[in-house]
């Protein structure tokens, strides 16, 4: 039986995911207005820019700190390195546009720089002597601090299931460690560097919070800003072509080290516990220095700075609330995380029973909501509600679906699925794919229907990545800020939201408050996957 | 599975069509702490429900054009005339703030049937009065911050900025094209440095001695001398003296947060009523102590921090349409953009 229930529904739920992903672009093919002509490509040629200096600068800083830290962690003992090991996660917990309220607060004319200077020195101008972090270097610092971490889990995952002996082989050829490095740890993790760096360069290039704070005109805010302020969609869809193309290299090259990963990693049982090299003296400080420095640049600056601001305008922290904030997010949080679980749960299931080629190329085209901008995706949304609603339900007699769609819970999460739910099939996937086939065939011959093995075999097996998953959609949906901001009801706020407006009114102080909660609730998150997920599925 | 997910679903339909009868819908692009505290007042005094989508001028306008005819909102709230204008333009608002309070609060400059003016601010110059002597600023107008003897010693905002845009439309309205466009060129030729930060972050430029004059809008300063941004910056604003151009021709540009009224409003009644509202003397005293704005009408005060540091008798440009700033936006940004402004 080909088309079982199981194939007809994966098939919805992958087509549901495309739709908004075609309305994109299909709403560029329509008629346009014709502000700026002459000054199109001068703006183009910037958007470019801007994108490119970002992307490159972005991915060098996070290969950089990420492997560096993984490597140092994963390798070497030294003092703090079991602590330093979870801890550098925590970064995730800063949303870029976060950091960068902070970067502002701390080294702007009069800002926290200027007041520890005068308290410890007494009255002077030291406004010249501040550095300035803004504009583009704050933009790239602010992506760069918040993401590494994408490279760090994932090349710490690799290193950590280097085999012992590829690791002797370069001691036994006479390798330094720093050439150990090059020529054999670097090479070996590779695929799963350039994993992390294709996830760091997709929300460099879809980072719109941070780098609207500091103004710069990227690919992706120039297409907001065409479509939604000059009616242009002819150059937002030329501008989606140079930001699909960025996007697409980047899958490209993700795939082609993926498919290398295989050949690289074939050979489980040469595994074993590899010993870590116990550092002395200059090296074991240099090590410490390092690793302590970038969760303070990367976590403890920012929350300091915004528990500074917090209590400097308690006033703030009283104009709050807190638990309907914190209730609201929750409620988001949990929804879309059972949503996402459950549709891709059936989806993978449904891919796995019927083993259909078609199906599978349409889960794979599915998950590319992840390569697309949320600010876009939310505006294809309405886009989409709205033209479904006047050409196809008003035509049909039937009353207004606009209101249960745009401005609504539903809406929302219906959106946060289709930007995420290439995290939880992915995730789900990997989680099956450890599955064998045969445990369901002895199922089978045991006499359990498909319903059965499902919920009695694949669920519990798949328990530890299902934790994970729902982890890592919380802290996405608890960072998420267009999205949100775009197609949120009346009266419903976030944190995210809350900190965003007030930041946009130049209230970087009030800012803080909700700012300070979103991290500290997220580090709550990054805490719990570092104590129960990363230990087991990791070491 | 299914059913639990059927029911969220549901449940999630309920939080949207549950109406409240008695309510307005507003779509605000004006994120004050104040606004939201007089938005109660108004549902203590008259029993309608203020509810609030706060966002971004660009999506919240999106929404409202897509949502047509079946729209949700009832007011569109935004911090610049230009916004107003557009969305007149674009033909997704009506008429019906015709009402005799509205009418007789609101100057007819500021207001048409279909969007109000509700708080006025001037977009002026800012001065070090340790580096910029009485007679390098006598008669200063916006067309002076071209000239060379400013050179290297100007901050201003970038030219994406909307208050810009608006400012910009205004010197082409009563300039020209051409003539803005060289005034472009000599202002870009005097900037201290390439434009970044906002509004405040100019003041605090010539505070800290990066540059002499700035150009920001009025409420900023006020806002660092309430003392609310903390001590410094109270200290650093008190360097910085205030100053209204084009006294001696058509006056210093102004600018208004508008409301306005979205076609197709469900609670059209409510919105008038919330535009009257926002008008009283009582609000607007609300906005003058809050958000440093002047006020819409006659017979407020602005806030004394306005008033002492300000100075409340300046002549204001009452003679350039504000449907000109949506009118020549496009043209205000290719202007600045043609002469290198970042």
């Amino acid at each position: 039986m080909k088309f079982n229930s199981w194939y007809i529904s994966s098939f919805l739920i992958s087509f549901i995911v495309l739709i908004p992903i075609i309305t994109v672009f299909f709403s560029f093919f329509e008629s346009t207005s014709n502000y700026y002509e002459i000054l199109k490509n001068t703006f183009l040629i910037e958007y470019i820019f801007n994108s490119s200096i970002l992307l490159v600068s972005v991915l060098f800083i996070t290969f950089i700190l990420g492997t560096g830290a993984a490597y140092l962690v994963s390798f070497y003992e030294f003092p703090g390195s079991n602590f330093f090991k979870w801890a550098l996660i925590l970064s995730f917990a800063v949303p870029p546009y976060i950091y960068a309220y902070s970067l502002t607060a701390f080294f702007e004319n009069y800002g926290t720089a200027f007041t520890i200077l005068k308290t410890l020195f007494g009255d002077a101008n030291y406004n010249k002597s501040i550095p300035k972090f803004d504009g583009m270097f704050g933009a790239i610092l602010s992506i760069s601090f918040s993401l590494y971490a994408y490279v760090y889990i994932l090349a710490r995952a690799s290193f950590l299931y280097q085999p012992q002996n590829l690791i002797d082989l370069g001691k036994n050829l006479g390798f330094s460690k720093f050439r150990s490095l090059y020529k054999i740890i670097l090479p070996a993790a590779r695929p799963a560097i350039v994993a992390g760096l294709s996830l760091v360069a997709m929300e460099t290039l879809a980072e719109f919070g941070a780098v609207d704070f500091f103004s710069i005109n990227t690919l992706t805010t120039g297409i907001y800003n065409s479509w939604i302020y000059f009616d242009d969609l002819a150059f937002a869809n030329r501008i989606s072509f140079f930001l699909l193309l960025f996007i697409f290299s980047m899958f490209i090259l993700e795939n082609l080290s993926r498919r290398k990963a295989k050949y690289h990693f074939n050979t489980r049982e040469g595994f074993k516990q590899k010993e870590k090299i116990k550092l002395f003296g200059g090296n074991s400080f240099l090590a410490f220095i390092f690793c302590s420095f970038l969760l303070f640049i990367s976590f403890l600056f920012p929350l300091s700075q915004m528990f500074y601001w917090t209590i400097k305008f308690p006033e703030n922290l009283f104009d709050l609330d807190v638990i309907t904030l914190f209730l609201n997010t929750l409620y988001l949080v949990a929804l879309s995380s059972l949503v996402l679980i459950i549709f891709s749960l059936i989806s993978n299931y449904g891919n796995r029973v019927s083993s259909n080629r078609s199906l599978n190329i349409l889960s794979t085209l599915s998950i590319s909501g992840y390569a697309i901008p949320g600010v876009i995706l939310a505006i294809a949304f309405i886009t989409f509600i709205a033209w479904f609603d006047n050409n196809i339900i008003k035509t049909l007699g039937f009353d207004s679906i606009k209101k249960i769609f745009i401005g609504s819970v539903l809406g929302l999460v219906l959106v946060y699925f289709v930007r995420f739910y290439s995290l939880a099939f992915n995730g789900i996937k990997s989680g099956y794919e450890k599955i064998n086939i045969s445990v369901d065939e002895s199922a089978y011959l045991l006499g359990y229907s498909k319903k059965k093995t499902f919920m009695n075999i694949h669920i519990p097996f798949l328990r530890n990545s299902l934790l994970f998953i729902i982890i890592l959609i919380s802290l996405e949906i608890i960072r998420e800020l267009p999205i949100t901001l775009i197609l949120r009801p009346f009266n419903f706020e976030t944190f995210a939201t809350t900190a965003y407006i007030s930041a946009s009114e130049d209230l970087l102080e009030a800012a803080a408050v909700p700012s300070l909660f979103l991290i500290l609730i997220a580090s709550f998150f990054i805490m719990i996957t570092s104590k129960y997920v990363l230990r087991e599925t990791h070491e | 599975m299914k059913k639990i997910s059927i029911l969220t679903l549901i449940a999630s339909l309920f939080l949207s069509t549950l109406a409240v009868a008695n309510e307005v819908n507003v779509f605000n692009a004006r994120h004050y702490k104040a606004d939201g505290e007089l938005y109660s007042k108004f549902t203590n005094m008259t029993g309608i429900k203020v509810n609030l989508i706060n966002g971004k001028s660009g999506a919240l306008e999106k929404r409202i054009i897509e949502e047509g005819a079946d729209a949700s909102a009832d007011l569109y709230i935004t911090a610049d005339a230009g916004r107003c204008g557009a969305m007149d333009a674009k033909g997704h608002l009506q008429g019906g703030l015709t009402s005799d309070a509205i009418k007789a609060a609101v100057p007819k400059s500021f207001r048409t049937s279909k969007w109000v003016g509700i708080a006025k601010r001037a977009r002026i110059i800012y001065y070090s009065p340790e580096r910029v002597t009485g007679a390098e600023l006598s008669g200063m107008t916006y067309e002076g911050l071209a000239d060379p003897k400013w050179k290297g010693r100007l901050v201003i905002r970038k030219s994406s900025n909307i208050y810009n845009k608006s400012l910009v439309a205004s010197l082409i309205e009563n300039n020209g094209k051409k003539a803005t466009a060289e005034w472009a060129k000599g202002v870009v030729a005097n900037m201290a440095r390439d434009s970044k930060g906002n509004d405040r972050a100019q003041i605090m430029a010539v505070a800290a001695g990066e540059a002499d004059i700035a150009v920001a809008n009025t409420y900023y300063l006020a806002l660092m001398l309430s003392g609310k941004k903390g001590a410094e910056q109270q200290e650093a604003a008190k360097k910085v003296k205030a100053f209204f151009p084009n006294q001696n021709d058509r006056g210093t540009h102004m600018n208004v947060s508008c409301a306005a009224l979205v076609k197709g409003a469900p609670n059209k009644a409510n919105a008038v009523k919330l535009v009257e509202f926002l008008l009283t003397p009582q609000s607007q005293e609300h906005f003058t102590n809050n958000t440093f704005e002047f006020p819409m009408i006659d017979g407020v005060s602005p806030s004394p921090l306005v008033v002492n540091n300000l100075g409340l008798d300046f002549k204001q440009d009452m003679k350039t349409k504000l449907a000109s700033y949506g009118k020549n936006q496009a043209a205000a940004l290719e202007t600045m953009t043609a002469a290198g402004w970042k």
